[in-house]
């Protein structure tokens, strides 16, 4: 079609008011599914961690911990026949060190095993690390997470093992494998955090920086 | 040219990645595995289909000094929608998914099949384009995929048969141009003959 500045501004006009219209109408329609599916993925993650289902296991307290733009939650999730507590699930950003595109979002089982706490499983809940290498904290049995299950995060040191951490690195992966570390020890200042082992400033302190070994003195 | 013409064209004589050498960001960014490259090629097939048959049909109603814009403000809105309906009713094919299909907004094949087929051919005909590039682009991301994932990690759709041997540098970008450009001198060298 012959192109005259009337039928250009018309023509682009139309369009771009049909299609803004369409994608207005399309998150409208999808806004509440898409939170709904986000929402159950998040949950699943809680009872997931703890080695529990939504039908053994309810959420008997939420609470959201806000330090600077991130958000830590803590979930204490409880059985549902005798009430009992089963373990925290807490969703946690790494905060000091970002992964190779973007923050870390994990969702860590903490459950409380006698005097000591022990991490029971981690779900990646948001990752943009290289399929192939960085990416592969999402798949199950590897490195970062075999190397911290069933430990007791207080005698944990939040680095990879060649900086003298206690995590095992994923291969060619060690930008990925230190945020994971990081968001770990996030979840862990969460944890004391909520459940009232951490005042607010050293738990502060702790997920912006510097370690959490210092934790057993504020017990 | 005939139906089947359309559609085969695309897989060997204009084959997206080898021989028009196009949409090479995200070939080299997803196929550090098959499942990734075959993943991209789908989705990438379906917003093709679906974007050809859009251009086609609005082809005679766009003035031809605006028709980049007005192509791209389409394509875009059509993936954005694709999008956010994936993750609302299919989450599982969206978590699986849903990481490739940003990249298709910016993705040259979808434009460039709009300017050179789309816009001058018939809608039917501009949809059997989007399949046999679709199917074309699919291929050779699934190849280079398994190529780099045998190489790099000694695995193949996700199975493993060797472990921790292997040199990490074919899932890393270099070893992706390697690949490519090896598969690529293969594949010229058949497709000529």
């Amino acid at each position: 079609m012959k192109s005259s500045l009337k039928n250009m501004v018309l023509v682009l006009l139309l369009i771009s008011t049909i299609t803004a219209f369409l994608v207005a109408l399309v998150n409208d329609l999808t806004k509440e599914a898409i939170a709904e599916s986000i929402t159950k993925t998040k949950n699943e993650a809680k009872f997931a961690v703890l080695s529990t289902s939504a039908s053994e296991a309810y959420i008997a307290a939420d609470t959201t911990r806000v330090i600077g733009d991130f958000n830590i939650n803590v979930s204490t999730v409880a059985r549902s026949d005798d009430n009992t507590i089963i373990g925290y699930a807490v969703e946690a950003p790494s905060i000091t060190k970002n992964g190779y595109a973007d923050r870390i979002v994990l969702m860590v089982g903490f459950k409380e095993e006698g005097d000591a706490t022990v991490i029971n499983a981690v779900e990646v809940l948001s990752q943009k690390e290289t399929p192939g290498l960085g990416a592969n904290m999402t798949k199950e049995g590897n490195s970062l997470e075999r190397s911290i299950l069933g430990i007791n995060p207080a005698e944990l040191t939040f680095a990879v093992t060649k900086e003298g951490g206690s995590f095992d690195a994923l291969t060619g992966s060690t930008i990925s494998s230190r945020a994971y570390a990081n968001a770990v020890e996030t979840a862990y200042a969460g944890y004391l955090w909520a459940t009232g082992r951490l005042n607010t400033e050293a738990a502060v302190e702790t997920a912006t920086g510097s370690t959490v070994q210092s934790d057993s003195n504020l017990l | 040219m005939s139906k089947l013409q359309i559609i085969t064209k695309g897989i060997i004589k204009e084959n997206p990645t080898f021989s028009l050498v196009l949409g090479m960001c995200p070939t080299i960014g997803v196929t550090s595995s098959a499942i990734n490259g075959m993943g991209m090629g789908v989705a990438t097939m379906a917003v093709l289909i679906m974007s050809n048959m859009a251009i086609a049909m609005i082809k005679n109603v766009v003035p031809d000094k605006v028709r980049i814009p007005a192509f791209i403000v389409v394509i875009a809105s059509f993936v954005t929608i694709i999008e956010m309906l994936m993750q609302a009713y299919v989450p599982a094919l969206y978590a699986s998914l849903g990481v490739f299909i940003p990249l298709i907004v910016v993705n040259c094949i979808i434009l460039g099949r709009a300017e050179a087929f789309a816009s001058k051919n018939s809608v039917w005909d501009s949809a059997l384009d989007g399949v046999g590039i679709g199917l074309g682009f699919t291929l050779s991301l699934t190849v280079i995929g398994a190529v780099r994932e045998v190489l790099g990690s000694g695995a193949i759709f996700g199975y493993t048969f060797a472990e921790g041997v292997m040199p990490l540098l074919f899932i890393l970008a270099p070893g992706g141009f390697l690949v490519l450009g090896y598969l690529m001198v293969m594949f010229n060298k058949i497709a000529k003959r």
